[in-house]
Formats: structure tokens, C-alpha cells, sequence
């Protein structure tokens, strides 16, 4: 008996119920699929973030983060600094591969009509910034002359914001300080593009900050020991960590909400799809109910009628499991718009990441709930009587 | 958590809010409206690059009328150009738009309002990074261009009164950013 053939002939009696029955489940299946796209890609993708970032801690002045965060934001010369002599200090722990000390000042430059302006970010730091961001390369020009040039180089943006090139000069409001450009670096998709950098001791020194430092970025030679290091830290008045391993984290509590309801979202459509295809084939068995008695009367085993149904249902769901896939697949750009539009922080790069292995999993998924989908409808059309069948059907 | 919201903020690029406006958009349309035409009763914006309106051509043509060679990183064919046409109702009453121009210190953004002639009716440094910047935004300065049309800048009937003389080239800037602004507002609004 050709089961797979009756099968297919028995769906595509009712083209419109069973195309409605596969849409439920592709729609189910694309909804797994996009959310262990997200998954990996959110996770990639942060991790990529993190890893150009350059530090394994960055120790800051002890304080009220939220209002350091609203000043580096908002400006002013509220910000809180320490002591230069800290990183002398940390210096010397043979723990640590590179370390670099900066200082971030924040200008408002009243520039426009009505007193309007915009916050201009600059940072001092040394040679030593480079060794934690190596990816950091010239577009054009190269470092500062000297510790105590009056001298900057400028983020990709920014230059672009101030239409500057190598060799002009930039203004510096507040501090009306005019320094010459003398670098420019090449875009890197991090906060640096945006800023102006200029030699630490200089930056102290027209801030009006001597000795004083608003970071010190490390990396460290073994990132296992990170944990004791921070600990150690500890013992340093004034200062606190902040450990990029901990930021992780923190930012995948934050979108793991989001998650949450996008999965259970899924769940329920996946729900949902079971139901609809164990109704769909149900109601197709009690459609039916004559001829499976007259197939039972002409020989047919109970097996030979559960086998038929089963496959009608795992072809539903095999079907379904595909086509979601593809839609999955073609849908990830449109997933990964509104996804962005939606959560308060997203990573740079792929957002969605499809990977072959999720195809398979849901499909693989698909058909197990196929297999589960098709077991009642099955064996109430392989255990019904064929007379009664024939009568109950006339 | 809490401490980590530096590097959140870090993270989220946020330095996009110190450079907010990288093009030569209004910044507060709204407010800029309102306050330079408090008769309107809104405005439509509209992006032009000199590419998607006569290309190459164009761009040579415009050059010339300049009498200067554009920029080759920060003027090139495809930036694209904020035109705002002001509403009274279902009717235009003027134009805003605005222009990029490197200035000594840093970019400059050079906001003009006309009629739909092209004749100044205001102007305004929407950003200007300079140590004499406020000799430059002062009303005095500004408002000597008002009335003037671009054939006023072509055949050189300007007698505007510099505010600097340190910040010479400053004023020159300012000259040949409005000179471009008032060209690209009749090639690619006026002539449409």
C-alpha cells in the first residue's frame, strides 16, 4: 500500500483547510527559529561590542554612576575624578597586560541662536590607548608631537561633524583653547568616533584638572583571574569596577524580558499550531469515517489506517516546518528592524543570526510535534469498527 | 547593575547626542519654524542630493557659479541638502534651508529663510566653533544679508561689514557657504 501517496491525495482533497493548517505551523515554526536567530546574534554581537571596547575593567571615581552617566551626557564639570596617583599605584600589579589611564571632559558650545548649543566630549589620554584598542588606526596623520602639545586627533565623526582635516586647527570653547589637528582616526563603530582626543597632561592642564583622571581602562593578561584582581581592587579607596564581563551580563538580563515574551510567544503558537493540525486532521477523519470503513472491509489493517493518518500529519507539519524556515530565513532583515526599533540597547552587526543548526533543530522539532499532533486522530480511525464506520458514515 | 550604566551608555554610542546634527538639517525644526515665520501653520522637509537631480553636470555647473572647487571629502555629490518648505495652510510662503561650510575653527551651519524668490529674509549660524563666534551669531552681523538675492552674489552687490578682522577667513567662509547655499536652493528648489 502506498501510504505516502494516499496521504498526499487525502490533503489535497481540501486544498484550502490543509494550505491554512501548514501556514499555522510555518508561522510557528519562523517564530523558533527568529528567536534562536536573535539569541545568537544578540549574543555575538555584544560580545563583539565588549571585545572592541578594549578593557576588561574600567575603574572609575566612586559615585553615583546615574549621575555620572546624566553629567558625561548633559556636560558640566561635575563629573568625579581621582587621583592620578591610583594608576600609578595599579600600575605595577604584574597581573596586568596593558593599562591606560584617561581623563573624558565634557564643553557645551553655545553655538547656535537662543543660547542653543551641543556638548562636545574630549579625552585625554596617552600612547598607551592605542596598545588596549589596536583596531584604532589613522585615516590620515598620526599621535601628537610631543606629551604637552597643543594638539588633537579627531574621531571619524567628529572630524566629519567639524569638516576638519589634518593640519587645521579646532576651537575649544570654554577652555578657548585653539589646538591643531593632528590626526584623524579611521571610523571603528564605538563612542571614540565621536570624540576629541588630546595628550592626558594637556588635557589636565586647559581642563584645569591637574593629577586627575575620570578612568583607567585594563586588560588583563588572563581573564580568569579577573574576579581576584577586582576583588584586590577593592581595597583602593575611592575608586570603583566596572567589570565588562559584569556589563554583559547586565545587558542580557536587560533584553532576557523581552526574550522571555518572545518566547513565550512562540510556545503558544507552537500551541497553538498542534491543536489546529490534530483539529484539522480529526475533522478529516470524521469526514472520512465511511471510507475507512469500507478500506477496513476491503482488508485494510488498523495499521495500514494509522499509518495514512500519522503521515497525513507529519506531512502537514514537515510541509509547515519548511516553509516556516524559508519565511524565517527571508524574514530575519524585517525581524531585526523591528527588533532594533524595540530594545533600548541593540549591538552593532548582524542582529538575527540564522544558522543551519537551528533549521534543522525546528525542523527536527516540527516533525516530533507532528508525531505527537497525529496520534489521537490516528488511532480513533484505525480502531473504529468497519460496520459501524459504514453505517455511522451513510 | 546600576554601575554599569556608564558602559551601557558607552556601548550605546551616546556621543551621537553631542553630534547630534551631522547633515544640515534644522536641529529643532519646530522651534526654528515657529520662531522664523509665526504665521505658518507647518512645514514639509525634503532631502535633495545634487546626484538624484542633474549629477556630474550639475555638480560641475554649481562649481563654476561658485567660482570655487567643492570639498572632495565633505561636498561631494551625494550629501544631502534639507529643504523645509513653510506652510499657511495648504500654501508654501517660504523656504528654510540650510547649508555645511568649513569654517577656520570647525564646521559652520549656515541657515538661511527666503521667500520663494530666493531673497534673504533671515539668516542664522545654526553652529559655529570659533573664538569670535559671537561677533558672528551677533544680529547686527546676520542681518546685513538680509533682502539679498543670489544675483546679488553673483554679480558681487554685497557690501556686508566683516566682524572680524582676526577671524578674516571666518567671514569669507560665511560669504562662500551662503553664495553655495543660495545656488543650491535655486538648482535644485526653485528650478524643480
Amino acid at each position: 500500500m502506498n501510504v505516502l501517496g494516499i496521504a498526499f491525495k487525502n490533503l489535497s482533497r481540501k486544498k484550502i483547510r490543509t494550505t491554512l493548517t501548514v501556514s499555522g505551523v510555518a508561522v510557528a515554526v519562523a517564530v523558533l527559529v527568529s528567536l534562536f536567530g536573535f539569541d545568537a546574534g544578540y549574543q555575538k554581537g555584544l560580545d563583539n561590542d565588549i571585545n572592541k571596547l578594549g578593557y576588561h575593567l574600567l575603574v572609575t571615581a566612586k559615585g553615583c554612576p546615574y549621575e555620572a552617566a546624566t553629567l558625561m551626557l548633559k556636560g558640566g564639570g561635575g563629573l568625579r575624578y581621582m587621583e592620578d596617583s591610583v594608576y600609578k599605584r595599579i600600575t605595577s600589579d604584574n597581573r596586568i597586560d596593558k593599562i591606560t589611564p584617561q581623563l573624558v571632559s565634557s564643553v557645551y558650545n553655545q553655538e547656535g541662536p537662543e543660547g542653543r548649543g551641543a556638548f562636545t566630549l574630549y579625552m585625554g589620554i596617552e600612547k598607551s590607548y592605542l596598545d588596549l584598542k589596536p583596531w584604532s588606526k589613522f585615516k590620515s596623520g598620526g599621535w601628537f608631537s610631543s606629551n604637552n602639545a597643543d594638539e588633537a586627533i579627531m574621531g571619524y565623526e567628529a572630524a566629519e561633524v567639524e569638516q576638519r582635516s589634518v593640519g587645521d586647527q579646532i576651537f575649544i570653547p570654554g577652555a578657548e583653547k585653539v589646538m591643531k589637528i593632528v590626526g584623524i582616526f579611521e571610523r571603528t563603530g564605538t563612542q571614540d568616533d565621536g570624540m576629541i582626543f588630546m595628550p592626558l597632561s594637556k588635557a589636565q592642564e586647559i581642563f584645569k584638572l591637574p593629577n586627575k583622571l575620570t578612568g583607567i581602562g585594563i586588560k588583563l593578561k588572563d581573564i580568569r583571574t579577573i574576579g581576584k584582581f577586582e576583588e584586590d581592587l577593592y581595597d583602593e579607596p575611592g575608586i570603583q569596577i566596572v567589570s565588562l564581563a559584569q556589563v554583559r551580563g547586565t545587558i542580557l538580563n536587560l533584553v532576557s524580558s523581552a526574550r522571555a515574551m518572545a518566547g513565550s510567544v512562540a510556545l503558544i503558537a507552537i500551541f497553538i499550531a498542534v491543536i489546529g493540525v490534530t483539529n484539522t486532521i480529526l475533522m478529516s477523519v470524521f469526514e472520512r469515517t465511511k471510507e475507512i470503513g469500507v478500506m477496513k472491509a476491503l482488508g485494510a489493517s488498523w495499521s495500514d489506517i494509522f499509518k495514512i493518518i500519522w503521515t497525513e500529519t507529519i506531512l502537514i507539519c514537515g510541509l509547515g516546518g519548511i516553509l516556516g524556515a524559508a519565511l524565517a530565513g527571508i524574514g530575519s532583515s524585517l525581524v531585526e528592524h523591528i527588533i532594533r526599533t524595540v530594545l533600548p540597547y541593540a549591538p552593532a552587526g548582524k542582529l538575527v543570526l540564522i544558522k543551519p543548526s537551528f533549521l534543522v533543530i525546528s525542523l527536527l522539532a516540527t516533525l516530533v510535534m507532528g508525531l505527537v499532533a497525529g496520534i489521537y486522530p490516528a488511532l480513533r480511525a484505525s480502531l473504529m469498527k468497519p460496520i459501524e464506520a459504514i453505517r455511522s458514515g451513510e | 547593575m546600576s554601575k554599569i550604566i556608564i558602559i551601557i551608555l558607552f556601548l550605546s554610542n551616546f556621543y551621537t547626542c553631542a553630534f547630534a546634527a551631522t547633515g544640515c538639517s534644522l536641529n529643532d525644526p519646530d522651534r526654528d519654524v515657529k520662531r522664523l515665520f509665526p504665521e505658518s501653520t507647518g512645514y514639509r522637509t525634503e532631502f535633495i542630493t545634487i546626484e538624484e537631480i542633474g549629477g556630474p553636470e550639475l555638480y560641475r555647473n554649481i562649481e563654476k557659479e561658485l567660482g570655487d572647487r567643492f570639498d572632495n571629502v565633505y561636498e561631494t555629490i551625494d550629501v544631502p541638502y534639507a529643504f523645509y518648505d513653510i506652510l499657511k495652510g495648504k500654501d508654501i510662503i517660504a523656504y528654510i534651508h540650510g547649508v555645511n561650510q568649513k569654517g577656520k575653527y570647525g564646521g559652520m551651519q549656515l541657515i538661511l529663510a527666503t521667500d520663494l524668490n530666493g531673497r534673504i529674509l533671515d539668516f542664522f549660524y545654526q553652529k559655529m566653533s570659533s573664538p569670535e563666534a559671537a561677533k558672528f551669531m551677533d544680529k547686527n552681523f546676520t542681518k546685513q544679508f538680509i533682502g539679498l538675492t543670489l544675483d546679488d552674489f553673483i554679480k558681487g552687490n554685497i557690501n556686508i561689514t566683516n566682524p572680524s578682522i582676526k577671524s578674516h577667513e571666518d567671514f569669507l567662509a560665511t560669504l562662500r557657504g551662503l553664495k553655495k547655499n543660495m545656488i543650491l536652493l535655486n538648482e535644485l528648489r526653485l528650478k524643480k
